[in-house]
Formats: C-alpha cells, sequence, structure tokens
C-alpha cells in the first residue's frame, strides 16, 4: 500500500510568508509531518507534495494541474493532506487539492483543519476533513486521527459516522445497523421517558435551526423607488473578470449597465454549471432581466435602475457562503440607498 | 379492556395429508387449502409454496403479510374484513407464532409491492426473512388493474387474511404454549400510582392517501381515506382491528402482521405503570390536501389534550408527502404542550445528502430513524425465485426500475438485482422492529 500526502512551504522547512510563493514540487520520500503519518500508517509514504500556500490560493488552476501532473504516473492507495490547523490558506489548499485528486484519480482522499479554518465551511461537503487542533502543538494527534482512519480503509474495515470518526459531517445521510441491537420502539419510549422527565437525549435527526428572515414592507411607491438587479444565476460579462466559480461559488461581481438597455448573446453569458445554459448564453436577460427593467424605467413604472446587477453562482454553493455573499451585497446596496431588489435564480 | 394472546411457536411448515398443528409442526393439505383459497371466484390460479429462513429464495412481489390466528369464540380474526363487524381486543385469540401468510403475485406486482430474501446479505434487509413464509402465490381475474402501476390487489390481499384465518383454526382448541395478557383499565379509572405517572398515547398514522377507495388500511373494514382521528385502544390494533392496504412504498408499509404485532404498543405496554401511564392510541390517518392534514393534526391534539396526555409518540405508515402530515401533527402536539417523539424513517436520495423529511419544523426535537428509503442495494442472484423477479423491474415497483442510465435495469439476466431499499417489503420496520438508524458520514 502507498500514500501521497501534500503540506505547505512552511511545514516543508522551506520558509514561511516570505516563502508562501513557492512553486509545486514532489520529493521521493518524506519531509517534515510525512515522517510522522509515515510512522502511523500501514502504508509506505513514497512521495511528499510541497506547494506555497499563497502560489495555491492566486494561481490556483496552474498548482492543480501541475500536482496532477505530479501524481499523473505514480502509484498510490490514499491521498493525505495537511493538517492544517487554523492556518487559513493551507487549509483552502488541503481541501482544494485533495477535491481534485479525488475527482481524477478516485483514491480516498483525507485532511484535517480546525473548526475556525475557512476551508472546512468550504470542503467539507466533498472532502473528508479532521477536526484539528488550533497549532501545530496538535501535529501528531492530528496526524494520528487521520493515519487511523485511512488504516480503517486500506485494511476494508467498516467505517464509522461522522461523529463516530471525529470529521466534518459531509452531509451524507445513510442507514446503518446499531450494534446495540436495540429497535426502534425501545429507542423510541427511551427517547420519550428522557423527554418526559427533562433529562438529555440525543434526536436521530436533528433538524436544522432555520434561518428564516422576515419578507420586507412593501414598497409604496414604486415609480420612486431605486431598484437593483440581482442574481444567483451566474450572468456575467463573457470573460468572466471576477473569475466567479461555476459551481460552489465563493466569490460574486458587480457589473455596470448605466449604459447598457440590454444584455447581448456574445457579451454577457452564464457561467452557472448547474442548468443547461443554452438559452442565457443567447439571451442573458431571461435571467437578468435589464431589458424589461430599461423599459419599465422609461414607462416611468420604476424611479431608476441601480447602475450596477450583481452576479453569483448558487449551485453548490454553501448557505453559509451564500449569507456571507448576499451579506457583502447588502452593504453595497445600501451604500447606493438601494429600495427594493429583484432576485433572479436560473 | 383484556386481551390475551395465545401462542403457538411454529418450528416447521410441511404439506401433509391433514391440515393441524402438532409438537410444532403446522401441517397444510395443499389440495384443501388450494381449494379455500379459489373460493374467491377473482383467484385465477394459485399454488401455495413453503419459504424458510436461511434457504437462497428471493420472494417478489409481495402484496401482504398476516401472522395466521384464530378467535377460540367465534368471532372473525378480522371483523369486518373476514366476518362480521364486532368489537376486537379483548378476549382470547389464538396465534401461530413465527410464521406468516404472504399475499404473493404469480406474475404482476404494483407500486407498493416488496422483496424479501430469505437468506444470504438481503435477508438482513427485512423481518420477514426470519419468518416461516406460507406464500399464497396468485393470479386473478383483477383485469381492469393488471398493467396498473397502482393496484388494489384486493383478491390476493383478502385471501391472504382468510387464509390466515384458515390455517389459525387448527390451534382453535388447543391450550397455548403462553399466553401475552394486554390489559388496561379505562382511561379514568386508574389507580392513583398509574395516574400519578407522565400520562402518554401513540399516535399512529396508517396509509390512507388514496382518494379512491380500495388501496388504503381499514380499520374494522373501512376506508380510512374517509375518517378522521379517534380514540381506540391498543388491543384492537393487536387484535385485527386494523388492516393493510395496497399504496405506500414497501419499505415505509406497515403490513397486517406489523398491526398484529406492533413493537411501539408493546414497548409501551411493558412501559405502562412503570415510568408512563399509557393511555391509548389516537387513531389518525394519512392524506393529501393540506386541508385535510390540518384536519387530522386538529383532531388528534385535541384528543390528546382532552385526554391529559403529556407524551405522544407520532408514527407514520409512510415517507415523502406524508412527512407533511407526520411533522404537522408532531408540531400541533408540541404547540398543546405535549412532549412528543416521532418515529419513521428518511428519504436522503441516492447520495444521501437530500433532505431527509419533505417538511422540517425545529419542533421535531425528538425522531427516530428506522432507515433510509433510497439507499442502493445489490444483490446476487437467488437459487430459487417466489413470485415473478422481472415484476421489481417491470412493473414500477418503488424500488425497481425497467432501466437506469447508470445502473442499468434492476433485474438483470443473472437473475442479480440492484434495487433501493424502497422496494424492500416492510423494510425500514417503522412499527418498531427496525434495528436501523440513519447516521450523517
Amino acid at each position: 500500500m502507498k500514500a501521497i500526502h501534500y503540506i505547505n512551504q512552511f511545514f516543508a522547512g522551506i520558509g514561511g510568508e516570505e516563502k508562501a510563493d513557492h512553486k509545486p514540487e514532489i520529493r521521493e520520500g518524506l519531509v517534515g509531518p510525512s515522517l510522522a503519518l509515515n510512522s502511523m500508517l500501514n502504508a509506505e509514504v513514497t512521495h511528499t507534495i510541497i506547494c506555497g500556500d499563497n502560489y495555491m490560493g492566486s494561481n490556483t488552476e496552474e498548482a492543480v494541474n501541475t500536482i496532477l501532473g505530479f501524481l499523473e504516473n505514480k502509484e498510490f492507495d490514499i491521498f493525505i493532506a495537511g493538517p492544517a490547523f487554523q492556518a487559513g490558506r493551507y487549509g483552502v489548499a488541503c481541501g482544494t487539492i485533495c477535491k481534485a485528486v479525488k475527482e481524477k484519480f478516485n483514491v480516498p482522499v483525507i485532511t484535517s483543519m480546525n473548526e475556525e479554518n475557512p476551508g472546512v465551511e468550504m470542503f467539507k461537503s466533498d472532502v473528508i476533513i479532521f477536526k484539528g487542533g488550533k497549532s501545530a502543538a496538535k501535529l501528531r494527534n492530528d496526524v494520528k486521527v487521520m493515519a487511523d482512519y485511512a488504516n480503517k480503509i486500506l485494511a476494508g474495515e467498516e467505517l464509522g459516522s461522522a461523529d463516530e470518526e471525529g470529521y466534518f459531517s459531509r452531509g451524507i445521510r445513510s442507514q446503518v445497523w446499531l450494534k446495540s441491537g436495540k429497535t426502534a420502539a425501545q429507542r423510541g419510549v427511551e427517547m420519550l421517558i428522557k423527554k418526559l422527565n427533562n433529562q438529555p437525549y440525543q434526536t436521530e435527526l436533528v433538524i436544522p435551526k432555520q434561518d428564516r428572515i422576515p419578507i420586507a414592507p412593501a414598497i409604496k411607491d414604486l415609480s420612486k423607488a431605486n431598484i437593483a438587479l440581482v442574481t444567483s444565476g451566474g450572468i456575467v460579462p463573457v470573460d468572466n473578470p471576477d473569475r466567479i466559480q461555476s459551481a460552489s461559488a465563493t466569490r460574486w461581481g458587480r457589473y455596470d449597465i448605466s449604459g447598457t438597455d440590454d444584455l447581448e448573446s456574445g457579451v454577457y453569458k452564464t457561467i452557472h454549471a448547474g442548468f443547461d445554459p443554452a438559452a442565457a448564453d443567447a439571451d442573458p436577460d431571461v435571467v437578468v432581466p435589464v431589458d424589461v427593467m430599461k423599459a419599465y424605467l422609461k414607462e416611468g413604472k420604476i424611479g431608476k435602475l441601480h447602475k450596477y446587477f450583481y452576479s453569483t453562482v448558487g449551485t453548490g454553493t454553501t448557505q453559509a457562503e451564500a449569507a456571507r455573499m448576499g451579506k457583502e451585497i447588502v452593504e453595497k446596496l445600501k451604500e447606493d440607498n438601494v429600495d427594493g431588489v429583484i432576485l433572479t435564480s436560473t | 379492556m383484556k386481551l390475551e394472546i395465545g401462542n403457538f411457536q411454529v418450528k416447521d411448515v410441511v404439506f401433509g395429508e391433514k391440515t393441524m398443528f402438532n409438537n410444532g409442526i403446522l401441517t397444510i393439505n395443499k389440495e384443501e387449502a388450494i381449494a379455500f383459497i379459489k373460493e374467491d371466484e377473482h383467484i385465477t390460479d394459485v399454488d401455495i409454496v413453503i419459504a424458510k429462513p436461511g434457504e437462497n429464495t428471493r420472494i417478489v412481489p409481495v402484496k401482504e403479510a398476516v401472522e395466521p390466528r384464530i378467535r377460540p369464540d367465534g368471532r372473525a380474526v378480522f371483523p369486518g374484513v373476514t366476518g362480521d363487524i364486532e368489537s376486537a381486543g379483548s378476549g382470547r385469540i389464538h396465534a401461530l407464532k413465527g410464521c406468516s401468510v404472504l399475499g404473493v403475485g404469480m406474475h404482476y406486482g404494483s407500486f407498493g409491492d416488496g422483496l424479501i430474501d430469505m437468506g444470504g446479505e438481503g435477508a438482513k434487509y427485512t423481518l420477514f426473512s426470519q419468518l416461516i413464509n406460507i406464500c399464497i402465490v396468485a393470479d386473478t381475474d383483477e383485469e381492469f388493474e393488471r398493467f396498473e402501476q397502482q393496484k388494489k390487489n384486493t383478491a390476493i390481499r383478502m385471501a391472504a387474511h382468510r387464509f390466515a384465518e384458515y390455517l389459525g383454526s387448527t390451534v382453535k382448541d388447543l391450550e397455548p404454549e403462553n399466553i401475552e395478557t394486554f390489559d388496561l383499565d379505562p382511561v379514568t379509572k386508574r389507580s392513583k400510582e398509574v395516574n400519578d405517572l407522565p400520562s402518554v398515547v401513540l399516535v399512529m398514522q396508517p396509509q390512507s392517501q388514496m382518494e379512491e377507495l380500495g388501496y388504503n388500511d381499514l380499520v374494522y373494514g373501512w376506508d380510512m381515506n374517509k375518517y378522521v382521528p379517534s380514540f381506540m385502544h391498543p388491543n384492537e390494533v393487536l387484535d385485527g382491528a386494523m388492516i393493510s392496504g395496497s399504496f405506500m412504498p414497501a419499505s415505509s408499509k406497515w403490513s397486517t402482521y406489523d398491526f398484529q404485532n406492533f413493537p411501539t404498543i408493546k414497548e409501551l405496554y411493558k412501559e405502562h405503570g412503570k415510568s408512563i401511564n399509557f393511555l391509548g392510541v389516537i387513531m389518525s390517518n394519512l392524506n393529501v390536501s393540506l386541508e385535510q392534514k390540518k384536519r387530522s393534526a386538529v383532531f388528534v391534539a385535541q384528543i390528546a389534550k382532552s385526554l391529559g396526555a403529556d407524551g405522544a409518540i407520532v408514527t407514520e405508515e409512510g415517507y415523502g408527502n406524508p412527512d407533511a402530515d407526520y411533522i404537522l401533527c408532531i408540531s400541533a402536539l408540541e404547540d398543546a404542550g405535549i412532549k412528543t417523539v416521532g418515529i419513521s424513517n428518511e428519504c436522503t436520495g441516492r447520495d444521501g445528502r437530500s433532505q431527509p423529511l419533505v417538511t422540517l419544523d425545529e419542533r421535531a426535537n425528538a425522531l427516530v430513524s428506522t432507515g433510509n428509503v433510497s439507499q442502493l442495494i445489490e444483490l446476487p442472484p437467488a437459487d430459487k425465485v417466489i413470485g415473478e423477479l422481472e415484476a421489481l423491474a417491470r412493473d414500477g415497483l418503488s424500488g425497481g426500475w425497467e432501466n437506469d442510465e447508470k445502473l442499468g435495469p434492476s433485474v438483470r439476466e443473472d437473475g442479480s438485482i440492484i434495487m433501493e431499499n424502497n422496494a424492500m417489503f416492510c423494510g425500514d420496520m417503522i412499527a418498531g422492529w427496525s434495528t436501523k438508524t440513519v447516521k450523517e458520514f
């Protein structure tokens, strides 16, 4: 059995912030934390891949392609990255490369991060991310947790749930047989008795807290209102200047339409990967109706059409990322005294 | 009200000269039995096949399961169905344990029909692999629905009920090996010690969503689509007042066998007088329109409140649309100040990432999960098939398909199968048998 390990420039001993632009390299054998990993894993860590965190962050596509190229002729049964602790760029790098390796080579991938690491929210649904410590003081511990789980995978042993194993849930709910053999009838009655006696109990299906935002009061006089268009339908200028991702977006953009009466095909397009783009590419107004809004403006139905439309991609985008982007966009809209928004999807 | 169930453990079922029960062996005169089943002229062809635990046998399409029983005093086992309506839930009934009568299609299946594997990997997916199954494999003259995805399956289901009573009659005059007693004093006539315990109701939501009659669960022979919730004694449920229907996808179904042995009722009985005061059952139903769903929830909450319930367990025979009834009912009870637990399965999709119930509400904060409808199951060929294997793929069973772009057909040429748990007969054991749960990965 063989494993390959990904670490950043800092843990490879190359340097800190000043070396964060270090380009990807692959070394035979063990570097830094790979030593610990190799000693705990029932597989040989044959190679260590090293990449600067900034390089991965700002040249993601090149970095990923280079590393996937390194792996092309290598034999490996499992790919492990990190642990990344609270280091944000390192965490995002571990998530990025694990996801890419899993998609390309279809091998198990594992990483570890602290819950505060933004990489958790971005990649937890795609990659098994163990709940790691805050700093490198927890290195041996975090490596051991990953190695123990990797050993189970390599041995073909039964794998526990996210809670049992200690990784962030990927949001996959699957049926399992309880080792206790306790029936649903017994569990239900037991849960009820605890609930009746105000004792703690654990529901088997946690209903997520619903974050409901009350609907805003209606605009009394549209003819005086400043209206903005916002979309999760991925309409952008054809060169996608803000490099908004086609799925699982973390970025948004705004585009000046003050001099445009119509979003023309060839000038604008959709980069949304979650629907057939043919109709939206042929006429982007079907997603962001600038043409109709301009007509309303001329008719006097609305007072003003805000000079920018805002765009991101909704498909696969986590609720947390969507909420963050929404809040950022609202700030801008408020600065510009927008009264109302037409939010379009796909 | 006091019910005694006299149990006779069935160790083996064989064909022989005389239909009788002796020393744990149930012997069936096949010719006579077939003649009895054929008394219903709608049954055009029938065979009886015995399937035993551990055999490499696959049974499909299974429409109904019934525990063979008889009432020594001559009352019908299923009042309003196999005989006149008389009150169920009191007196003595005799039961042949460890076996069930299955109603199986000789050729055609329908949406709610299921599959049972008696041995191998597939056996763990249903309770019925642990029972000796006396299979009525039949075809009928119900031409109006032969090629319909939704079938009432009336003739085969009724044959199963009648035949269960027929077999039960072998122990009519025998002395049972043991007697289970289910006894509850009237709600207002209980001792102080019992009254001081937290009072609990069980709210049952049997399947009744077909507006056209004939598909739904029956209460004393009455179609539960035209019904509003009422208060019932748990003994009535255990004693044949309830009959399963022919609509809900198999893994979410309560067969008549489930009603006769309802584990959640038995568990509440166990705690009665110890940690709870088990008031009884509020028998609700499942509906289609929101107005109907709300009406039932209003009835349930009112009855529970008027009875002085402190706690409730709500359980639904279904998933998908009926989750709305389930969650609405739990929320209505919580709003009435009644601490409530739900027991049901989930449907999280083949990738496990879909919302587990159709509607969610934070008030449903104590839920037991009995399985995942959409879990994919792949099983090797079986040596023997009872019924017709192709039905799983061809006839629109909830967990089968004729072809799938990625997965191919449910039934392969070599007899191996790929299906969703959805079509495992009573596979999620929502009546309370389930030792499964659903966890996050």
